[in-house]
């Protein structure tokens, strides 16, 4: 993929005096939805705001869609960010808020309104549009906060916590609106502590701890490379003990246990494409199996093998 | 239902008493401030200038070349009201300077912080705070004010005689009723505008700027107005005026003394006011 | 060079920021500094016109009140002149300040005075308010330079220029300006005229209102024959002064937001160094502000009285300029002081809770 489709992260650190902010962040991010995913301090917002300029690294480079990001006035034509600072300029209405950056654009003032008008609406902000920002609630300044980072039609929208604050319909409905994007072929970059949902809405994911990138890429894929923790694997079937007995003379199964409703079991390989093909036989020698559904190649599996108690601390 | 494990045991040690719960805060802020070299270095800058006034009331004080010579000692060599008011002019002004260093610190940031509310969840009353605040200030301000004061006049006493002290004991007065009124000026100010303006930035501007721009104010209103009244928001000259009287001194203020306290008593008030209504333990949740 | 975008880029940021800046309620205070010294003028205009009428009145009942008057010398007592005024039905207020002073005001037909008793005896004969154009002008000149310029412009400019940058890094707003496709310096000089816009608007108004009020106080015929001489280039000078003293702080304070985390250090260091600027030497004089701007004020004004007689002898003078090169001087200072920042709000970071 080409550097004008691609964001670049090369070598790039970033200190804040003797504090790590990032270190040695090497990327790319194809388009579609990347989530960023780490604990406090491990350097999400830092990556987001080099990107997006707010910020420079200490070392390095870093290319959006071949556009630095200290060119702004070619950077932010293509991009929009939604940050996590909850403070707005005084005095502002939610359309003037929106407008605003469009003027900023450059856009004639009618031009600006129509499009801000058209971004609330995608937010669903419609109704409380003339009313000054400072009496929103938390979930409606993060949805005009969203509004205005879209309005610009963005080829790259960067998200930091977007999903903080809004109840669940919303919730929803704002991850709809990252799909629409995303499959129009922009870049979302989003930050997330709600492993869930990051699990639902990415296409793929940057997993830091302590200011490393400790992996990157989609999910499975990024599981897969995972190699010394063994696979957790969910079979639903009809003799799940007789399956427990064959499965545990092979040696790349470790552990297994059986559902207490004695209709499925849980195994834990080391080797789940041997085990794949272990269960095929299985099938042919008479066990009835229902699902087989990988139980660990989760956000949250990611995040506990490879981060584990560092999150916590 | 739940069980509970019973782990929790409130406090049951000494308590501060109430009378002297407000010495906690200086407590705390003393330590945070005395880890500012820059602000020790300048607190020890400021006991020089009392240090060279003891060698001058000692050298003044025994001088024999003129006795020797057999004229007596010349005017300006005398230790009298006025050169205890120049050393109260120039330890005034780096009381001033040391408010502006410290003063924003004061409040602001517990406003910045929504502080206030966790403050008074606690036995503690505005009154306590307020005092506690203005305490910080006060006992540091007093140790290069009315302390050096004292002991320059305890000197000066020691080596001219008891006579002397009977003759001058209006000095000793001026010097403390004069220094304690500026320092409790000084403290009022601070606290009220760091109470006022939430950013300790702004705060200090504004410390600094009520002197400046108090001075000019009443500099035009005289001028405009041709009166001296206008001189009554003038801080610095209203301070001036009611030292100067306390050592018998005229001064070209344009102020008489009883005015000069209208004016003092009155920025007291408008401080007072000002702390009354952001003192509060109140907290924006947004 | 995209000139037109940045034209509209420009106009986007002023229309955004003026407003903020005028009617923002923590700039209340900047109106005060402003409108006090109109107020004043107003006052005195006041009194100016009550003097007259009194004036006018004395004329017609006591005819000889200023022979009476020219009689009251230093060391009469207060009981004695206060007789003769009587005697000579002058009306007069007699009233104490403090425990030592005594005041006896009237007014004799062409003078008003206020006589200063110490211990019983006349120690000041203290002329008051003279109702002379003449005199306003001087007290304008004084307050303009003394106080409009050195105080109330200066901290106005402090107040609103270090707000467009360093007020919003507090705010933790500013970031909105820097995630838009506008280049910083653009973004900088957006700023920078939308303070210029607010506060040659604010200041502009209030210096001509001053002047309004200031010869409203006197007659029509004074007013016009000084209009006819230097009057309207007299208006026209402290106008432009006031304009170009925006310019010129407004640029440094704008860089000090940009450049300092406590820009306050900086004020406080330019305002004593313009404070000092009477005893620097005159090469020295012409790195500041204040110098040009004095060089273009229509009317040298008295010296300060507050400064002490010994520290009248240090006070050195500069030829002052001619006023091309004032204005060219100051506009040159600006732009240089802009460029400089503009260095750094090129690098300028969002790092709000390093604030």
């Amino acid at each position: 993929m080409s550097d004008s489709a691609t964001i670049v992260f090369e070598d790039v650190s970033r200190f804040y005096g003797e504090v790590l902010g990032v270190n040695r962040v090497n990327l790319t991010i194809p388009p579609g939805i990347t989530s960023l995913v780490g604990p406090n301090g491990s350097g999400k917002t830092t990556l987001m705001n080099m990107m997006t300029g707010l910020v420079r690294p200490s070392r390095g480079t870093i290319s959006v869609r071949g556009i630095a990001p200290d060119d702004p006035q070619a950077l932010f034509r293509i991009m929009g960010y939604c940050t996590q600072f909850d403070s707005f300029p005084r005095g502002y209405t939610g359309i003037q808020f929106v407008t605003a950056a469009l003027l900023m654009q450059g856009l004639p003032a009618a031009e600006a309104e129509a499009k801000a008008w058209k971004a609330i609406e995608k937010v669903n902000l419609v109704e409380a549009a003339k009313r000054k920002v400072a009496g929103y609630s938390k979930g409606m300044r993060q949805r005009i906060r969203l509004a205005q980072s879209i309005a610009h039609d963005p080829q790259v929208l960067v998200l930091d916590e977007p999903l903080n604050g809004l109840d669940p319909l919303v919730r929803s409905e704002t991850i709809a609106l990252f799909r629409e994007q995303a499959d129009r072929g922009a870049h979302v970059i989003v930050s997330s502590h709600v492993l869930h949902e990051v699990d639902m809405i990415s296409d793929q994911v940057i997993l830091l701890a302590n200011g490393y990138v400790v992996a990157e890429g989609e999910i499975r894929g990024v599981r897969a490379e995972i190699s010394d923790r063994p696979h957790q694997i969910v079979i639903r079937c009809d003799q799940p003990s007789r399956m427990a007995s064959k499965l545990f003379e092979h040696d790349h199964v470790v552990e297994v246990r059986i559902h207490p409703d004695r209709q499925g079991l849980l195994v834990k390989t080391t080797d789940a494409s041997h085990f794949h093909k272990l269960l095929n036989k299985l099938a042919l020698d008479g066990i009835y199996i229902d699902t087989i559904a990988p139980a660990d190649d989760d956000v949250n599996s990611l995040y506990e093998y490879l981060i584990g108690d560092e999150g916590g601390n | 239902m739940a069980v509970y494990k019973r782990s929790y045991t409130s406090y049951s040690g000494a308590l501060t008493p109430p009378r002297t719960r407000f010495l906690v805060l200086p407590r705390y802020s003393y330590e945070r401030l005395f880890k500012s070299r820059f602000l020790v270095g300048f607190l020890v800058a400021c006991l020089f200038f009392p240090l060279g006034c003891i060698g001058y009331i000692y050298l003044v004080n025994n001088l024999t070349i003129f006795q020797s010579m057999g004229i007596p000692t010349p005017g300006f060599l005398k230790i009298d009201g006025k050169f205890f008011l120049v050393f109260m002019n120039f330890q005034g002004a780096l009381a001033y300077v040391l408010t502006a260093l410290i003063g924003p610190n004061l409040i602001a940031p517990d406003l910045a912080n929504n502080a206030l509310p966790t403050y008074f969840s606690r036995p503690f009353s505005r009154t306590e705070y307020v005092i506690g605040k203005i305490s910080v200030l006060f006992i540091l301000l007093s140790i290069i004010t009315w302390v050096p004061g004292m002991l320059l006049f305890g000197v000066q006493a020691s080596q001219a005689g008891w006579d002397w002290s009977v003759a001058n004991w209006y000095i000793l007065r001026g010097i403390l009723l004069g220094h304690i009124t500026w320092i409790l000026l000084l403290s009022l100010i601070s606290v009220a505008m760091s109470a006022w303006v939430k950013w300790k930035v702004v705060a200090g501007a504004l410390i600094l700027g009520i002197f400046g721009i108090g001075a000019g104010l009443a500099q035009i209103i005289n001028s405009i107005l041709r009166t001296d009244y206008g001189s009554m928001i003038d801080i610095s000259r209203i301070m001036y005026t009611i030292w100067s009287d306390q050592f018998g001194i005229e001064t070209s203020t344009g102020l008489e003394a009883f005015e000069a306290w209208i004016g003092f008593a009155a920025v007291c008030i408008v401080c007072l006011l000002m702390l009354e209504r952001k003192i509060r333990p109140k907290e924006i949740v947004r | 060079m995209d000139t037109v975008l940045w034209r509209r880029q420009l106009l986007a940021i002023v229309q955004l920021e003026w407003k903020k800046t005028l009617f923002s309620k923590r700039g209340i205070w900047v109106y005060v500094l402003a409108f006090l010294p109109a107020l004043l003028f107003g006052i005195n205009a006041y009194r100016v016109k009550s003097i007259r009428a009194e004036q006018e009145r004395m004329s017609v009942s006591a005819p000889n009140a200023s022979a009476v008057s020219n009689k009251i010398v230093a060391g009469m007592s207060a009981d004695v002149a206060a007789e003769a005024l009587r005697d000579a039905k002058i009306p007069y207020s007699r009233f104490t300040r403090g425990r030592r002073l005594e005041v006896i005001r009237y007014n004799d037909g062409a003078n008003a005075f206020d006589l200063m008793f110490r211990e019983g005896a006349l120690v000041d004969k203290r002329k008051r308010n003279q109702a002379l154009l003449s005199d306003d002008i001087r007290a304008y000149a004084g307050m303009f330079q003394y106080f409009y310029l050195r105080l109330a412009i200066f901290f106005g400019c402090v107040g609103i220029f270090m707000n467009l940058f360093r007020g919003e890094m507090l705010d933790q707003s500013l970031h909105y300006y820097l995630l838009a496709p506008v280049r910083r310096e653009v973004l900088m000089v957006g700023k920078y005229l939308s303070g210029l816009v607010a506060t040659i608007l604010i200041f502009g108004t209030s210096t001509a209102l001053q002047l309004y009020l200031m010869l409203s106080a006197h007659s029509n015929k004074e007013v016009s024959d000084y209009l006819a001489g230097e009057g309207w280039g007299h208006i026209a000078a402290y106008l432009g002064v006031t304009a170009l003293a925006c310019v010129g702080y407004g640029s440094i304070f704008l860089a000090a937001g940009i450049i300092m985390k406590n820009p306050m250090v900086a004020a406080a260091s330019i305002l004593f160094w313009e404070g000092i600027n009477w005893f620097l030497p005159a090469m020295l004089k012409k790195f500041s502000v204040i110098f040009y701007l004095q060089s273009l004020c229509p009317v040298v004004a008295p010296l300060n009285s507050d400064i002490p007689e010994p520290l009248k002898l240090l006070v050195t003078t500069a030829a002052p300029i001619s006023a091309p090169i004032a204005i060219l001087g100051l506009f040159t200072v600006s732009i240089a002081v802009l460029a400089f920042a503009s260095i750094y709000v090129r690098k300028l970071e969002i790092n709000y809770g390093a604030d």
